[in-house]
């Protein structure tokens, strides 16, 4: 058990060193990053001093290993905009963005994982069909447009909640339903295929045969093995609860992270965009090592083997 | 990382040849999907006006079914062009992107996972360590990264869109030619003197080219929604050229006035993605024998 989480840890650290990496190469080929961050009007001994001052005329592998020692630090540089710390103005918005992800995570799980249950259990009833067509339109309709249409109705023609804004927790009610239900969807699919292949399987079979009662070999044998496949995907949406609702903030105009992300984006403010890019790998890294260790307690299988053959 | 399974085992056995009609779903989507490439080839001869004509007459005219007149069939918007036609360049603009794309991203991935099969070692190793790095982001932040860094242009779009799902094709391409090198074929091609390109090019490609096809069906909505979401951001498709994607983004403004200018594109995105996943889900069933 203390090898596989070595290994996974020293994984992990190298994941994220490739994206600080990623984030230093794509910041020098884009151009010279003290005429980006001064600008181009700025005068040539502020770029000259800002050169000196951040180490920009010593060889490029010196330069390297400053940066990914200031990032180590936590100095991820200035917003061009306001000169604030990025890393400041990024962690402000976070509360915003969880309030609404938390909740669609809870919407997802309880909605989706059920319904693929349900789904896998009675295939091909008129419940499955109605399931599965469900969470291919989840799959196909793009979060903006069920957004938008949930505006349509319910902010435009019903006129019950908001259409944007942060005032109070009912601005939270059609974004949490546009996230949650899209996630729902993907779940639900999930969790059916996966259910179909466990069910599917001789141990099922088994245990059915020497009259274990079908509730029992569903929760006792078919779940825990479903599950495996089900906790990959749960664990990409935890990876992504920072930076999950770029579009969905956008359509609501939320001021969680995502926003910030397009503001940033659109304005080229790269160290606030580089902050968020090196938040989201760190989150979903994290995310992916829970699942690792999850993977472990579900299945003892793969405890002893570093490398999971499938 | 949660490792997904990076072997990949070919089937020992000939597939099942399941002789099933396709269903009424997949003969509308196959339906749609050609007449969406009818609309994106003809566009110039379809569309009724030019995409930036302007109509200063019909503003925010209604289309037909809400009153409107037999100028504008599916309405104009606040500054009089013509929905229909807008809705007709952005069909090509958004089909050419998303074309281009899926194309980039399996030539990409298929040759880095071939490379990754012949040489093993050390370049083995590289490409899945850049595999677990793209897994390590969400696609759409680091295209929002690489706009940020690049500044955009419909060329950076198209291939930094071809790097979506290049892992996918790259385990895929790597698990197969692995495998094929363990069966007769590629090895009695090998034993004949024949070039790696010859092996891979001739020999290995057109045996794995199912199963790579099908990765790209359902690649292909995943394009589509991808660059229609960040055209609505307003960091894709930039204007005066027009996309879905950016059509929805536009329409917005107008969503209480005018919702027409939104639906229109907003129903077209759905229905073409839901095509194709439902044309890629009956492909996979059909020829696919290693994914079920």
């Amino acid at each position: 058990m203390l090898r596989f989480l070595a290994t996974r840890l020293a994984r992990a650290a190298l994941t994220i060193a490739m994206v600080v990496t990623f984030a230093f190469v794509v910041l020098r080929l884009s151009g010279d990053p003290a005429q980006i961050i001064m600008g181009a009007d700025a005068p040539p001994e502020a770029v000259e001093a800002f050169r000196t001052a951040w180490g920009l005329d010593e060889p490029i592998w010196v330069q390297y290993l400053s940066y990914f020692w200031a990032i180590l630090q936590g100095d991820l540089g200035r917003s061009m905009r306001d000169g604030r710390d990025a890393i400041v103005l990024v962690t402000e918005r976070i509360p915003a963005t969880l309030a609404l992800t938390l909740p669609a995570l809870a919407i997802k799980i309880c909605l989706g994982i059920p319904a693929g249950i349900y789904a896998a259990l009675h295939r091909n009833s008129l419940a499955d069909r109605v399931v599965m067509i469900i969470a291919v339109a989840g799959f196909t309709v793009p979060s903006f447009v069920l957004g938008l249409l949930l505006v349509l109705v319910f902010a435009v023609q019903l006129g019950w909640l908001p259409s944007g804004g942060q005032e109070s927790w009912r601005h939270g009610i059609l974004p949490v339903i546009t996230l949650g239900l899209g996630g729902a969807a993907v779940l639900a699919r999930f969790t059916r295929s996966a259910m179909l292949e466990v069910l599917g399987q001789p141990y099922i079979r088994t245990a059915s045969a020497k009259g274990v009662p079908w509730r029992a070999v569903v929760t006792g044998h078919a779940l825990p093995n479903a599950a495996i496949p089900t906790v990959t995907i749960i664990g990409f949406m935890v990876g992504t609860l920072i930076a999950g609702a770029v579009v969905v903030e956008s359509v609501f105009s939320w001021p969680g992270v995502g926003r910030l992300l397009v503001v940033a984006v659109a304005n080229r403010d790269l160290a606030v965009v580089q902050c968020i890019l090196l938040l989201v790998a760190i989150t979903m890294v994290c995310a992916n090592l829970i699942v690792d260790l999850l993977y472990g307690l579900l299945d003892p299988r793969l405890r002893a083997a570093p490398r999971k053959a499938a | 990382m949660p490792e997904a399974p990076l072997v990949i085992i070919a089937p020992t056995a000939p597939a099942k040849t399941r002789r099933k009609a396709p269903s009424a779903l997949v003969v509308f989507g196959i339906g749609w999907l050609m007449l969406m490439l009818i609309v994106a080839l003809l566009a110039d001869i379809l569309a009724p006006y030019a995409y930036t004509a302007l109509d200063l007459r019909n503003r925010l005219s209604p289309p037909i079914l809400l009153g409107g007149n037999w100028l504008h069939p599916l309405g104009t918007d606040e500054l009089g062009r013509d929905v229909l036609s807008r809705l007709i360049y952005s069909i090509r603009t958004s089909l050419l992107i998303a074309f281009g794309a899926t194309i980039i991203g399996a030539a990409v991935g298929t040759s880095l996972g071939f490379l990754a099969a012949h040489f093993r070692g050390f370049i083995e190793q590289a490409v899945l360590a850049l595999v677990d790095f793209s897994a390590s982001l969400p696609f759409l932040i680091l295209a929002l990264a690489v706009l940020a860094f690049f500044g955009n242009s419909l060329l950076l779009l198209v291939c930094l869109l071809g790097l979506h799902a290049w892992e996918r094709y790259a385990r895929i391409a790597r698990g197969l030619a692995l495998a094929a090198g363990t069966q007769g074929y590629a090895a009695a091609v090998r034993g004949l003197g024949a070039s790696p390109w010859r092996i891979y090019g001739r020999h290995v490609l057109p045996n794995i080219a199912s199963t790579l096809i099908v990765s790209m069906t359902l690649a292909f909505p995943e394009v589509i929604l991808l660059e229609s979401g960040l055209s609505f951001l307003g960091l894709g498709v930039q204007p005066p050229e027009t996309s879905l994607g950016s059509m929805v983004g536009y329409g917005r403004e107008y969503l209480t006035r005018a919702p027409w200018i939104l639906l229109a594109p907003a129903s077209t995105i759905v229905l073409t993605t839901l095509s194709v996943s439902l044309i890629g889900d009956w492909l996979r069933d059909k020829l696919d024998p290693t994914l079920r």
